[in-house]
């Protein structure tokens, strides 16, 4: 293998790690901050599949991608009201209420999406394309890993700090974090915990949402059923492993998409593996990593405990 | 304002009306689905129940739906009634078959009343394997099992994927790949019941293991232990019980539960190995484990209820051209409106004014 060829990979590789950690990072901040605030959302698999639905039916729709970004983020927020409703109002068991939400929303999307194409092909879009910024996107090797992706790229990467800086940096984030730790706390001062709570995940779900809508804006031009594929679930284990820290949860993502993507270029490079071992291996990543993962500091005293005054 | 202020006692009628309602609000919100996509909506319904109880034949068929689904919630009600939160029945239903399909290639020629149950022991060993597993993952490791058994539900469909098509059971010959096996010899079909319906004599199994699994969980110490750690794992850690092994029995029982449900669909209803037959079972079963209130009988009721809508799906595919996934759809509202309804009933909704 000349070394031309070799470098070729690698950046691939890389570029591709980005283009992979994109949808999980939307949608692993977004359960951050819902988990901070006490609620463990089980349902990030089906508010992720309702977020890329959403995306689905608005790009072939309306044709215009920015609108089936607003359809995701919409989606994935009407999701987090259903949640809230369910643990924040109801006080149903949180595993429980995100079990019925994923069941729920598999059903939901797979009867509309085939009331939809119902008698005729499936339309299909045409996803976002990669933006080269000038300059940078010139450096060796940097340029194109970094700074020759998707507009929603850019963005992902800066959600993390802006995450951080909301939930350790204002009053706002300072309050979400009770709501996990301490909730009773906020009761006492006569703030309403339920309240928060559903701006919590409502917020958190969003962002959620919109992790699905870019998984399918960025990497698909159909919908199929069981679209995410088990990958809101690998969320909930990159919050584990990242000890519900943003930096954490960004290591956490990272190695995932980087696992999935030099599966996916083991065959570029004719190694003879079974396709569906290169598919398994970011599952079994994710046992293997929760093995290893024995510290909880960083869990939210109060995650998935309903809140009961008194 | 709104609260929620839990009912000092068990009121019996109220429950029933909470539940009535529950099942009045899906049908109600699946009627508002199914006009929402343009359906004529009564005649959809009453396809549905012409399907589900209008002939001895769509009787026959709602059992036959009827008995997978059952299993998978009897899978459920063990493992939820112990707070241990197991979704592997979807994959252990794959293993399930895989098991059995292995069985019936190692045990072909012996005679019926060796091979039959040799090869559901084939098939139930496989989820027991999967449930050891997860617990393995969760006592030594502290593995949330949510996610542990989700992980193991890709890990089997990928593998079963593999064996049918670069693997060694796919079936032979042409030059694609249809992702299944060849079809098992007629000697390894379940037996029908009556002559020559396609009432197999599976059927029967759902009925037999909920009569076990309330036996079990009333009258003997798992049953104790099972239910001690779903209320309170505190007090069964003081009474000296082996918390670790309990989870262990628990888990491989309900696994053997699930993938029960795989084989019977194998040797009873597809004849061959293929992956489109099982998927959503495990699901189902979850759906149907928590609508019936996790208790056997009422699993039995609901496992019968989404049978009949199975079965009168497929009466409506034939008549009309409402999409498949109606019955998804509405299991996941009915379950929905049966959590609300299960708060309902514990709890009284009082009116306060606000300060």
């Amino acid at each position: 293998m000349n070394q031309l060829f070799q470098e070729a990979i690698i950046i691939s590789i890389l570029a591709s790690t980005i283009r992979i950690m994109t949808p999980l990072l939307f949608s692993a901040m977004g359960e951050l901050i819902t988990q901070r605030a006490g609620i463990w959302n089980m349902g990030v698999e089906g508010t992720m599949l309702t977020g890329a639905f959403a995306a689905y039916i608005a790009a072939t729709a309306t044709g215009s991608l920015w609108l089936a970004v607003v359809a995701a983020i919409i989606a994935g927020a009407l999701m987090g009201a259903i949640i809230a409703f369910m643990t924040a109002t109801l006080r149903v068991d949180h595993f429980i209420a995100g079990l019925g939400l994923n069941l729920l929303a598999g059903g939901l999307t797979l009867y509309w999406f085939q009331s939809y194409i119902q008698g005729r092909a499936q339309p299909t879009f045409s996803g976002f394309q990669d933006i080269a910024i000038p300059l940078l996107s010139d450096i060796p090797i940097i340029g194109p890993v970094l700074f020759s992706q998707r507009a929603l790229t850019y963005v992902a990467l800066l959600v993390v700090p802006a995450v951080w800086f909301l939930l350790y940096r204002t009053r706002y984030g300072l309050e979400l974090r009770c709501l996990g730790e301490n909730p009773k706390a906020l009761d006492v001062k006569g703030l309403s915990v339920t309240a928060r709570q559903f701006a919590a995940v409502m917020l958190g779900s969003a962002l959620t949402g919109l992790g699905g809508g870019f998984l399918m804006l960025g990497f698909s031009d159909r919908f199929l059923a069981d679209f995410t594929a088990g990958r809101g679930w690998i969320v909930v284990v990159a919050l584990i492993a990242g000890n519900w820290k943003p930096k954490g949860v960004l290591l956490a993502v990272t190695t995932f998409a980087f696992l999935e993507s030099l599966a996916t270029h083991l065959q570029v490079v004719g190694a003879q593996v079974p396709h569906q071992l290169l598919l398994a291996l970011p599952y079994l990543a994710s046992i293997v990593l929760l093995m290893g993962v024995r510290f909880r500091s960083g869990q939210p005293a109060r995650l998935g405990i309903p809140y009961k005054r008194g | 304002m709104i609260r929620f202020e839990p009912r000092t006692e068990r009121d019996g009628l109220w429950t029933a009306a909470a539940f009535a309602m529950a099942i009045a609000a899906g049908l109600a919100v699946s009627a508002l689905l199914l006009a929402s996509t343009g359906a004529n909506v009564g005649q959809v319904f009453s396809a549905l129940v012409q399907g589900a109880v209008g002939s001895p034949k769509a009787i026959a068929t709602t059992l036959v739906k009827a008995t997978p689904i059952i299993l998978t919630g009897l899978a459920t009600v063990i493992a939820f009634r112990a707070q241990l939160w197991s979704i592997g029945q979807e994959g252990q239903v794959f293993a399930g078959a895989m098991g059995g399909y292995l069985g019936a290639q190692l045990l072909a020629g012996l005679p019926a009343v060796a091979f039959f149950p040799g090869v559901l022991v084939f098939g139930m060993a496989a989820g027991v394997a999967f449930g050891w597993l997860a617990a393995v993952l969760k006592n030594r490791f502290g593995v949330n099992e949510i996610i542990s058994t989700v992980m193991l539900n890709y890990l089997i469909v990928y593998l079963l994927s593999w064996m049918l098509q670069g693997g060694p059971w796919g079936e032979s010959g042409g030059t694609i790949s249809y992702q299944q096996s060849p079809m098992l010899p007629s000697d390894a079909f379940l037996p029908a019941l009556f002559g020559s319906s396609r009432l197999h004599a599976g059927v029967l199994l759902p009925f037999i293991a909920a009569a076990i699994c309330s036996l079990v969980l009333s009258r003997t110490p798992l049953g104790y232990e099972i239910r001690g750690l779903g209320y309170n794992p505190e007090a069964l850690r003081h009474k000296g019980v082996n918390i670790g092994r309990t989870v262990t029995i628990i888990l491989m029982a309900s696994g053997a539960l699930a993938s029960l449900a795989g084989a019977v669909e194998l040797f009873g209803v597809a004849h061959r190995l293929r992956a489109d037959n099982l998927v959503g079972l495990g699901y189902a079963g979850i759906i149907v484990g928590m609508i019936g209130g996790l208790r056997p009988l009422g699993t039995v009721m609901a496992g019968l209820f989404f049978g009949g809508l199975a079965s009168g799906a497929v009466y409506m595919r034939v008549l009309g051209d409402v999409p498949a996934a109606l019955v998804p759809a509405i299991q996941g509202i009915t379950l929905f409106f049966f959590l609300c309804a299960g708060v309902l009933a514990r709890y009284r909704v009082v009116k306060v004014a606000v300060q």
